[in-house]
């Protein structure tokens, strides 16, 4: 069969990916440091270079590579969730975020390592999250689009498309909770989703904002 | 530095909370004296707005907070009326869990979605407690209650508690020493609260030695689909207080029911030595048949047998009417302390002789009538009374017996569900036996 010729090919190339990927994180792991070079690296591997550089072209790319499959790997299994077609959008993003950092939690250590030296994971998103950030905002404006879609979010000008972006931010703020989380199970994470997004949702749907706008619009035009 | 920002922030943002309430109470007062200066007392319009001010903050910290409202809103006779009014609010209302959350509060401890787990199971809650919420299911025909408790409740009690103790103190007007001693056994009984796996064993334990009373129905538990924050139990009908006396039912009828209530407290404290301490109107369904559902073994207060003995002695008249013999009581109970002063003995004496002689007035006659308001109207105007009592507020240790708390928390509840089912009750109590001894 076609297939059979084709697969095995493409097959370990997503091995050795997925192989550079691991052993990236084994070495942040016991190191606490990134490798000292991609040759370094290569050599502990026992790959060449250029095998590398297929691939990659930085280390932060590694671990940009790593969050970004994260997401994906998230994003499908909660579409694969039972009765999740039906869920309004607030329930769908929650069950991403309960998912996510489930998702996360055997990875907790390399995430922690991973941000250790940024002050903030904001500033240090361009570099390990900014894939992951890409596809997260396209994620998050179909979501927004088919809340509008169903009435759940209002629809303001100019403010909806800033709605994507919003939503990262709310997404860091999680991270960072995450990050700093010290409870039981991280119970505390979920109470902070929880929260956030019904507090989010709150201002996104119709409210007195809407309702303030729209009278003041009414008098202006009534003058 | 930045690193550990995140706890003390909360716990700092919630402090905010309660000072802001504390800044607004003091406001209430500056009012009351204003307008009392000018020569009007108006003490229940203060009472009114405080209640006001402190419940809306209350209802803005979930969780443990919230259960302590509860809690005060049980104590009638230690609350001023407008609190207890505005506290009862508390009792139904609470902000539902998201679907999302209750599937994921499944699998990390059940394993299993619900939808898996049950043949149906209501994606809203259709009720709210006040750790969490209550989700109907199915189950081979069976229809179930299941119970979901809020995430992170267990790590925020004792902070909850230590922002709550000046707070209450001041309503209360009771000094801080005295809160501690409250707020150590109120923290004890919270956390066992927040553990499902211990409220199923109890659960299964008291009502199956309480099978004996007659119309009384109690769930059945199913430890299969229940873990540390899920608590699955069959679903009872049956309909809460406030809405089952709607129908107006008959005295007769509301003799029957309340006298059901009496029996069951009346085993599990002379008999189990363990009572179901936690007697608000949510936890019982009444129904038309005569018959009451107990649900909610969240709460179990355990006593000792010493305790027990030494305790139900305040009950006997014989001995709180022999001075000498009621002293001695008081002093073994730790109502009265070593180092008092004669003279606060014998003001500490009067007080307790008095209050507890209301207390316990149900339990000298054989039948008592809780529908008799005026009773009711003593207690709370006696409670007055000793609220404003100078050498009382004055007193800085902590008195009587930590374990009577929630003992005194149940009868305060019983007396407050007989009076609002306005019924009459045949009050013969195995606490007789005991002069016997």
């Amino acid at each position: 069969m076609d297939s059979n010729t084709v697969s095995p090919d493409v097959s370990s190339k997503m091995d050795i990916k997925d192989k550079i990927i691991k052993a990236y994180k084994e070495h942040i792991l016991i190191h606490g440091t990134e490798p000292p070079s991609i040759f370094a690296f290569c050599k502990e591997l026992g790959i060449t270079e250029d095998v590398f550089y297929e691939h990659f072209n930085t280390f932060e790319q590694v671990a940009a590579s790593f969050w970004k499959e994260l997401f994906h790997n998230v994003a499908e299994e909660v579409k694969a969730e039972e009765g999740y077609t039906a869920y309004e959008a607030k329930e769908k993003l929650l069950t991403f975020f309960y998912a996510f950092f489930e998702a996360l939690k055997p990875h907790r250590s390399f995430a922690l390592l991973s941000f250790k030296d940024s002050v903030s994971l904001l500033k240090r998103d361009s570099q390990h999250l900014s894939e992951m950030k890409k596809d997260f905002k396209l994620w998050a404006a179909e979501l927004i689009n088919e809340g509008i879609r169903k009435g759940e979010i209002a629809q303001r000008l100019r403010v909806t498309n800033a709605y994507d972006n919003i939503l990262w931010l709310q997404f860091m703020f999680l991270l960072n909770f995450w990050r700093k989380d010290g409870s039981h199970d991280f119970e505390r994470t979920d109470a902070a989703i929880e929260k956030s997004v019904r507090f989010g949702f709150d201002l996104m749907e119709k409210n007195a904002l809407d309702s303030a706008f729209d009278f003041g619009k009414f008098l202006f035009q009534d003058r | 530095m930045k690193e550990q920002d995140h706890i003390p922030t909360s716990r700092i943002s919630r402090t905010g909370n309660f000072l802001k309430t504390g800044a607004k109470v003091g406001g209430n007062y500056l009012k009351y004296y204003s307008k009392r200066l000018l020569g009007t007392d108006d003490t229940d319009g203060l009472q009114r707005e405080n209640a006001e001010d402190i419940y809306n903050t209350l209802s803005k910290l979930k969780g443990s907070a919230l259960k302590i409202a509860q809690m005060m809103s049980m104590d009638e006779g230690v609350l001023p009326k407008a609190y207890t009014d505005k506290f009862t609010q508390a009792q139904y209302s609470a902000p539902p869990l998201s679907y999302p959350l209750v599937v994921k509060t499944f699998k990390s401890q059940l394993g299993k979605a619900p939808q898996t787990l049950f043949d149906s199971f209501s994606k809203n809650a259709v009720a709210a407690a006040s750790i969490g919420q209550v989700h109907r299911a199915e189950k081979d025909g069976k229809k179930l209650a299941v119970k979901v408790q809020y995430p992170g409740v267990a790590d925020s009690i004792s902070s909850d508690l230590r922002i709550i103790r000046p707070l209450v103190s001041t309503m209360l007007n009771i000094s801080s020493s005295e809160m501690e001693h409250y707020l150590a056994e109120v923290e004890t009984r919270l956390m066992e609260e927040t553990d499902y796996e211990l409220e199923l064993i109890r659960s299964q334990t008291i009502s199956k030695a309480c099978s004996s009373i007659q119309g009384l129905e109690f769930p059945a538990y199913y430890p299969e689909y229940s873990a540390g924050r899920i608590l699955t139990m069959d679903w009872l009908e049956g309909k809460h207080l406030d809405e089952f006396l709607k129908d107006e039912p008959s005295q007769e009828l509301r003799n029957q029911l309340g006298q059901i209530l009496w029996d069951f407290y009346d085993f599990q404290v002379h008999e189990l030595k363990q009572v179901h301490a936690d007697p608000h109107p949510g936890n019982f369904l009444f129904r038309a048949d005569g018959t009451i559902g107990v649900i909610d073994f969240g709460c179990i207060k355990e006593f000792s047998h010493e305790f027990y003995s030494d305790y139900f002695q305040l009950m006997i008249p014989e001995v709180t009417n022999n001075d000498r013999a009621f002293e001695e009581l008081l002093f073994k109970l730790d109502f009265l302390l070593k180092a008092d002063r004669s003279e606060e003995v014998e003001h500490f004496k009067k007080v307790y002789f008095e209050v507890h002689n209301l207390l316990a007035q149900p339990f000298f006659a054989d039948e008592f009538n809780f529908a008799d308001d005026q009773y009711f109207a003593r207690i709370y105007a006696l409670s007055q009374v000793y609220q404003n009592d100078k050498m009382l507020r004055k007193a800085k240790a902590a008195r009587g017996p930590r374990d009577s708390i929630y003992l005194n928390r149940t009868y305060f509840g019983l007396y407050s569900l007989l009076h609002k089912l306005g019924a009459r009750i045949k009050t013969h109590s195995r606490v007789t036996g005991l002069t016997e001894h």
